[in-house]
């Protein structure tokens, strides 16, 4: 069963409160501002729900999560609870969570492996592939004219899945899923293809909830290197192994060459040095990596191509699949942003790692991930305080009515031929941001995926640039 | 398990200790806690994981995530990283309470060696009035040594199975 048409407008969402050419004076991509109200406003909030989490490709699991028919995990596509399947003919199926009945949560478990999924409130049973099977009482207080196959879990409308990694979209007329990621397929196959055996996640999700706005980590990691030699100053202290791009605690030097920031690629995003080593720059002990690195390196050459292969794999990139995906080969964690209102979020971080990577090697990752971007974290634990402040500080009634700026490096976008996407220099630059606040603009005000334009290019994303 | 029951002198004194700890902890004070430790402690906390009861899928289920799987090194590693004073989020001073409960002290099969079960509970003031609650049972191994008592190893289990706090720049 697929879900009813969305009858829904953004005037109706606005209720009266904020009219759609408010809308456009919220982001200003060219000047690169945002008024703070973006990070507060409730009807702007259940706008995104919509326009963006209603209609995006969300990432769902890991291939590797489900292995089995009837592995389950359960997540989240924004505030819906999804429940992802694994099918008796290895196929994946999402469901929400949530029983046609009486509209009850179905599921209270994290993952495992069930043939049925059974309602705690009047006892319906579902199967894996989403029937209604079972009706307690079926005969007795349906008279047995209940059309079972009209009450089945409401599926989402596409699935598919890229090199290991499941994602679904509410919105049927949304485009494949591999046009939607363009162009960023060529920086996620560094990490998703550079290994015959791809990729898997280890552990289990390590969950934090946050007291915020979902778009602020999502735009940190997308492009925010200004933040590390400040905001992460004492993990830095104590836990690089070497420099990256000559970043030096306090910000007092960078080496803006040796790294590149690249956007335009369909609102997707892109950091990355092109050293070939520094994602192993904050491993206490990176030899085993470097090693692994090194015995690995003219395989995936061979993959990759020598730019890739050379200049990238092993190289701390941070790449974000809009809406809210993001990982980091090399340090090599794995990340969604689950949104829970207008101030509240849930973060979900794994570790990855390539399947042929040595035991020890992945276990070592996994301590490092954990160690640095855990709930204890060395590094993570620098960024809730301030981007919970950036939340809060867009509540105030005179404060919110402010701008906030990401104007750094404007005019240094340029094409490279061996890049795809728009390109600046260095991990310190705000194209990124500049470019996910575009996206975001631009998945607000279109009413169908026909307005919301494609670009994989600085040509593109010039030819397509609003007013 | 060999969980005979333990002296009422060794009892006290580990009872004793905990508490001290806890104070310590609370006053930031921790090359007195590092005092405490082992030079080979296994400080260990996992990522709770909501599973059903009836599940036996034990051969596909993830691998155990840790919070906290450290040695001394690693430890060093986070009190470093506090005394850099370049840790904005500790700055001013969070009001910081750990409450020690439960108790229990046991004989192991090693000879100087004791099991503590504990109940630790965390209560942060943080800015204005955000307060964070955390509570968790710890299992410890403690040595007898010439110079005390020392943690060789803490297993925390965390009840909580998504983290409130952003951050965890503390010690259960």
């Amino acid at each position: 069963m697929l879900l009813p048409e969305k009858t829904l407008e953004a005037h109706d969402v606005f209720a009266g409160k904020l009219t759609m050419d408010d809308l456009e004076t919220l982001i200003d991509f060219k000047t690169g501002r945002q008024k703070r109200i973006i990070y507060s406003d409730p009807d702007i909030y259940q706008l995104e729900m919509e326009k963006i989490f209603g209609r995006c490709w969300l990432f769902l699991a890991h291939d590797c999560q489900i292995g089995n028919p009837g592995d389950f995990i359960r997540t989240f596509m924004g505030e819906d609870e999804v429940l992802v399947v694994r099918q008796k003919d290895y196929s994946v199926k999402a469901f929400l969570n949530t029983c046609t009945h009486r509209g009850n949560r179905l599921c209270k478990a994290d993952h495992g492996n069930k043939k049925s999924f059974v309602c705690n409130y009047h006892g319906w049973g579902f199967g894996s592939d989403g029937k209604l099977n079972g009706v307690p009482l079926e005969a007795e207080a349906y008279y047995n004219k209940l059309d079972k196959s009209k009450y089945g879990l409401i599926e989402v409308a596409q699935l598919a899945c890229y090199k290991g990694l499941i994602f679904a979209t509410f919105d049927k007329s949304a485009p494949s899923l591999e046009d939607y990621l363009g162009e960023m397929k060529w920086y996620l196959d560094i990490w998703l293809d550079a290994m015959p055996e791809g990729t898997e996640l280890i552990g289990t999700a390590m969950k934090v909830e946050l007291p915020i706005n979902w778009k602020l980590p999502v735009e940190n990691v997308s492009g925010d290197g200004y933040h590390l030699g400040w905001a992460h100053a004492g993990a830095m202290t104590v836990s690089s192994s070497s420099k990256l791009t000559d970043m030096e605690v306090g910000n007092t030097s960078v080496d803006n060459s040796a790294a590149v920031s690249v956007a335009g690629l369909n609102g997707h995003a892109v950091l990355a040095a092109l050293d070939g080593k520094s994602g192993y720059a904050f491993y206490p002990d990176p030899e085993i990596a470097e090693n692994y690195l090194g015995k690995n390196r003219e395989n995936v050459i061979d993959r990759l191509g020598e730019y890739r292969g050379k200049n990238m794999w092993g190289s701390q990139i941070n790449l974000t699949v809009f809406p809210n995906l993001q990982m980091l080969p090399g340090l090599n964690w794995f990340r969604v942003y689950h949104p829970k209102g207008p101030g509240k979020l849930e973060m979900w971080t794994w570790a990855m790692v390539d399947k042929e990577m040595p035991e020890g090697l992945k276990s070592m990752i996994l301590n490092n991930v954990s160690r640095t971007f855990g709930p204890a974290g060395l590094f993570d634990n620098d960024d809730g305080d301030n981007l919970q402040a950036i939340t809060e500080q867009s509540r105030g009634w005179r404060t919110k009515q402010m701008d906030i700026y990401t104007n750094m490096a404007i005019g240094g976008e340029h094409s490279r031929k061996e890049l795809p996407g728009v390109v600046s220099n260095g991990l310190i630059c705000e194209q990124n941001q500049r470019y996910i606040y575009r996206r975001w603009q631009e998945m607000m005000r279109a009413n169908n995926w026909s307005g919301i334009p494609t670009y994989n290019s600085l040509e593109e994303a010039r030819a397509t640039e609003a007013g | 398990m060999n969980e005979a029951s333990v002296s009422k002198e060794i009892y006290l004194s580990l009872q004793q200790l905990l508490f001290r700890e806890a104070r310590l902890l609370s006053a930031e004070r921790y090359d007195d806690w590092l005092d405490l430790l082992s030079d080979d402690v296994q400080y260990e906390m996992e990522m709770p994981q909501r599973r059903f009861r009836e599940d036996r899928t034990q051969a596909s289920a993830p691998k155990k995530t840790p919070i906290f799987n450290d040695d001394k090194r690693s430890l060093l590693m986070r009190i470093g990283r506090i005394k850099t004073g370049f840790v904005w989020a500790e700055n001013p001073v969070n009001a910081i309470r750990h409450i020690v409960s439960n108790i229990e002290v046991f004989d192991s099969d090693k000879a100087d060696e004791f099991t503590a079960y504990s109940i630790i509970e965390i209560h942060r003031s943080r800015l204005d009035a955000e307060r964070k609650r955390f509570t968790a049972g710890r299992n410890d191994i403690w040595k007898k040594t010439a110079s005390g008592f020392q943690l060789l190893k803490r297993t925390v289990a965390l009840d909580d199975g998504v983290v409130l706090d952003s951050n965890i720049n503390f010690f259960f």
